[in-house]
């Protein structure tokens, strides 16, 4: 790619941030962020932590170990994913987080085409052994599968779940940019459509009223009605977080409500 | 001398058989520089003349009409008064402000408050002037709406005089009757039904004298630059749709109480919305005396009439209780305005008779959730006191529970007694520790948390310490706009709100007032409250929410879960108690010299 994808230029903010964020609207616990020793990292949610990997060059094993050890006290499985997922949806991290019960170490999705194991969900008490096999030589997410429970899941087994067939059929949310060409044909996309309400002050002719737009992002869809997020501008998604974070990714699926934060009374 | 603005001197009226009779009661400049008048003043008041446990209906009880350095200034929003007392509803404190041209004539009776105590031997009107005081029998007021005996008593005794009346429920003594006065309420805590106890049915009041500021060209000044300001996007919500702005933007955040709290999202929120409304109904704006912001929206009804309508009302008429048809939602809020009744209350009593009716605990089978003539006769049983369902519905919904029994408390949508207002609290946990704390009960007004949910700077939907800052934060704002006084809907046109007023009360009053000065001003009347309510009895055990909150988490319209359990609400209510200077109880057990009720 000639530079670090984490800082690759999405709608505004960075690939990175629409990963680490898409992740903390989807899940209730914590969301980290597994750096390279000494890796410089674009702006994150302030709810997104960092943990430095101490160790250079060990492939994605050694992230997900590290990974996996950080959040282990707070949580026993963990949806795992690369920087590079320009459309991963949270209907996708939902249906994979589900296919790990009791007694699954690993749901894994095969998914157009290929193995995923980095949009896969793993239980993060894995984190000794993956160390262990790191520390023998074996580096690749394979010698692990080998030695836990794995759950595979088809392109037909995701899409079995009614949310991710709606808002995500064709399995996008597992592609990634592994080139400047991939980078620039997903970048080249048109936003998503996104529904949007404005309520009180901010409603104009109607636009109380859902109707949609195209926006990547929180801010995008602001602008598209003729807002800016700021004190007396706040937005909700999908009825649930309230927020001004300009930067929040937007998904298929979504509804912004806009509000006066100047709310009450 | 009086620091500017402020007379020094309260007016104690005593009211006896056919009798009233008046004496000046000293206000040093400690007193009204710690306490400021409104709420903190009126707080002070009653620690010095509340007896300890009396009965709020009882004659010696008293009823504080409390003004602030600031009224009668030309400051936008300024024309306010408090009304304090022992609450009938809760038997803890009550503080209910108002605006209206009652403030500035009271005031300027030469008074900074006026205090009624006693009671007469037949409905009567008490007269305030620069001649004195005097009662005068109106048995002719007698079952008239208070807007009526407004009108009929300043049709008896000139139109200089300005009034606060009670309706009918207030001469009935219903728990949370509402003092009225050109169309705006004292409304929460019944103090309508302590002023009846004392068979009052109106205050006259006119002006008689002035008062001077300190820094005349200054106040000028600054009132002209406060009101270019109160024209700007922090006030847009209020005047261009008014409060019921709210109703929508709840609905769709998921915080819009429902079939009494069983519910967050309300399927006909879109009927009751001001923005649908606004297009479908004839709309009038007004205001406040003194105000430039002009937040009231009064909508035209169907069949002829108008009606003012707030987030409060319609919440509590409407969605509370399942009625989704404005026109019916508009009846009711009427029929509360003509009994003189607090809506928030009655809207959530009625939504838990509702529930008690559906779990088969009422046998009143009428009284259904959506049936909005339902609600109108359940209301007109309460400001008739009817016996049966009305005597016991206007007594709130805590002492109704407690006859009804069968765990119905633990639906009943009250904190201290105090019914809670139009915000869900699973939904908004910075409001919940609010709710909880507050000392006048259930209680948006006093802790304005909701503002730090909606923010967008905390998660709203999982309370910790960074929600109790936020929560004591706006509860000390609250404290200071509430006594110097101002409107809270201007908070938002201040961007350094405790430097910004300290410099308007040095302006008025002369005082060498900084932001420091004012934010230890909050604390004390915040911890005053609390150590009034715990001369009264409250425990920390009052610093809850019903159970129902705290056991039975909420669908969100996401299909998320909002949980809010005793552990967290404990939690964060521990944090409260520290950060406020507390113990364990919730007991102010520091700094009491500092609330100055030796003086």
């Amino acid at each position: 790619m000639g530079q670090s994808k984490a800082w690759l230029e999405w709608h505004g903010s960075t690939l990175l941030y629409r990963a680490a964020a898409v992740l903390a609207r989807t899940v209730d616990g914590p969301v980290i962020v597994v750096a390279a020793p000494g890796q410089e990292l674009p702006a994150l949610p302030s709810y997104v932590s960092v943990v430095e990997d101490p160790v250079e060059g060990l492939g994605p094993m050694q992230g997900l170990a590290v990974g996996l050890a950080a959040v282990a006290d707070r949580a026993e499985t963990a949806f795992v994913c690369s920087t590079d997922m320009p459309f991963l949806h949270p209907a996708f991290v939902r249906r994979v987080l589900r296919a790990l019960p009791d007694g699954t170490d690993v749901a894994l999705p095969v998914a157009r085409g290929f193995r995923q194991p980095l949009a896969a969900g793993y239980r993060t008490s894995l984190a000794p052994l993956i160390k262990d096999l790191l520390s023998k030589g074996d580096l690749r997410p394979g010698m692990l599968f080998k030695h836990c429970e794995v759950v595979q899941l088809s392109d037909e087994e995701l899409l079995a779940d009614a949310e991710l067939m709606r808002r995500d059929p064709t399995l996008e949310s597992v592609v990634n940019v592994n080139s400047p060409d991939d980078y620039a044909e997903a970048r080249d996309r048109a936003p998503v459509e996104v529904v949007v309400e404005c309520f009180g002050a901010l409603a104009r002719n109607g636009s109380h009223r859902p109707h949609e737009v195209r926006a990547a992002t929180l801010g995008a869809a602001a602008t598209a009605v003729g807002l800016t997020l700021n004190r007396h501008v706040v937005a909700a998604l999908n009825g649930d977080q309230v927020t001004r974070d300009e930067w929040l990714p937007l998904v298929a699926g979504d509804t912004v409500s806009f509000l006066s934060a100047d709310a009450g009374g | 001398m009086a620091p500017g603005g402020f007379f020094g001197r309260a007016l104690i009226v005593d009211v006896a058989g056919q009798l009233a009779t008046s004496a000046p009661y000293e206000l040093d400049d400690r007193v009204l520089r710690a306490y400021l008048g409104g709420v903190g003043l009126g707080t002070w008041l009653l620690h010095r003349l509340a007896p300890p446990g009396v009965d709020p209906l009882a004659p010696e009880a008293p009823l504080a009409f409390v003004f602030s350095s600031l009224v009668g200034t030309p400051l936008t929003t300024s024309a306010k008064f408090a009304v304090v007392a022992k609450s009938p509803l809760t038997g803890l404190l009550t503080d209910a402000l108002a605006s209206s041209q009652f403030a500035i004539a009271g005031k300027l009776t030469g008074h900074d408050a006026i205090v009624i105590r006693g009671r007469a031997d037949v409905l009567s009107v008490l007269l305030i002037d620069g001649d004195g005081v005097r009662l005068e029998p109106a048995p002719e007021l007698a079952g008239l709406a208070a807007a009526e005996a407004e009108s009929a008593a300043r049709e008896r005794f000139g139109r200089t005089w300005r009034t606060a009346a009670i309706g009918p429920a207030g001469e009935r003594q219903v728990s949370y009757a509402t003092i009225s006065h050109d169309g705006r309420h004292a409304g929460r805590g019944g103090l309508g039904a302590t002023m009846g106890a004392k068979n009052i049915k109106a205050v006259l009041v006119r002006a008689a004298t002035k008062v001077s500021v300190a820094d005349q060209p200054g106040v000028l000044a600054a009132a002209r630059d406060l009101r270019k300001r109160s024209f700007g996007p922090a006030t847009a919500k209020y005047r261009e749709l008014g409060t019921l702005a709210n109703l929508l933007a709840f609905n769709a955040v998921s915080t819009l109480p429902t079939r009494n709290f069983t519910a967050a999202t309300f399927e006909g929120a879109q009927q009751l919305a001001a923005e649908e409304l606004h297009e479908l109904r004839g709309v009038a704006r007004n205001s406040c005396a003194s105000c430039s912001i002009g937040c009231e929206h009064i909508y035209s009804r169907k069949g002829g009439g108008s009606q003012r309508m707030e987030y409060e009302n319609v919440f509590a008429l409407g969605p509370l209780c399942g009625v989704s048809d404005p026109d019916e939602v508009f009846a009711a809020s009427a029929r509360c305005d003509e009994l003189g009744i607090d809506t928030i209350s009655a809207g959530g009593t009625i939504a838990w008779a509702m529930e008690c009716v559906e779990r088969g605990l009422l046998d009143e089978p009428w009284l259904r959730f959506g049936d909005g003539a339902a609600l109108l006769r359940a209301l007109d049983a309460i400001g008739e006191r009817s016996p049966g369902l009305g005597e016991l519905l206007a007594q709130g919904s805590r002492r109704a529970a407690a006859v009804v029994g069968h765990g119905s408390i633990d639906f009943a949508p009250q904190v201290k007694g105090l019914e809670l207002p139009g915000y869900e609290p699973r939904s908004l946990q910075t409001m919940a520790l609010g709710l909880a704390v507050n000392a006048r009960g259930a209680d948006h007004n006093r802790s304005g948390a909701y503002e730090a949910d909606l923010s967008g700077d905390l998660d709203r939907l999982a309370g910790g310490s960074a929600h109790v800052t936020a929560a004591i934060a706006t509860e000390d704002r609250a404290a200071v706009m509430d006594s110097m006084i101002l409107c809270k809907f201007l908070r938002g046109v201040f961007d350094d709100p405790f430097t910004e007023w300290a410099a308007l009360l040095a302006l008025v009053t002369g005082w060498q007032v900084d932001a420091a000065e004012l934010r230890d001003t909050a604390r004390r009347i915040v911890r005053a409250k609390r150590a009034f309510n715990m001369r009264e009895g409250a425990t920390a055990a009052d610093d809850t929410l019903p159970a129902r909150m705290l056991t039975t988490p909420l669908e969100l319209g996401s299909g998320r879960h909002a949980t809010l359990d005793a552990d967290r609400l404990r939690s964060m209510i521990a944090g409260y108690y520290a950060a406020r200077g507390l113990d364990e109880e919730g007991r102010v057990v520091t700094e009491i010299p500092d609330l100055l009720l030796d003086a």
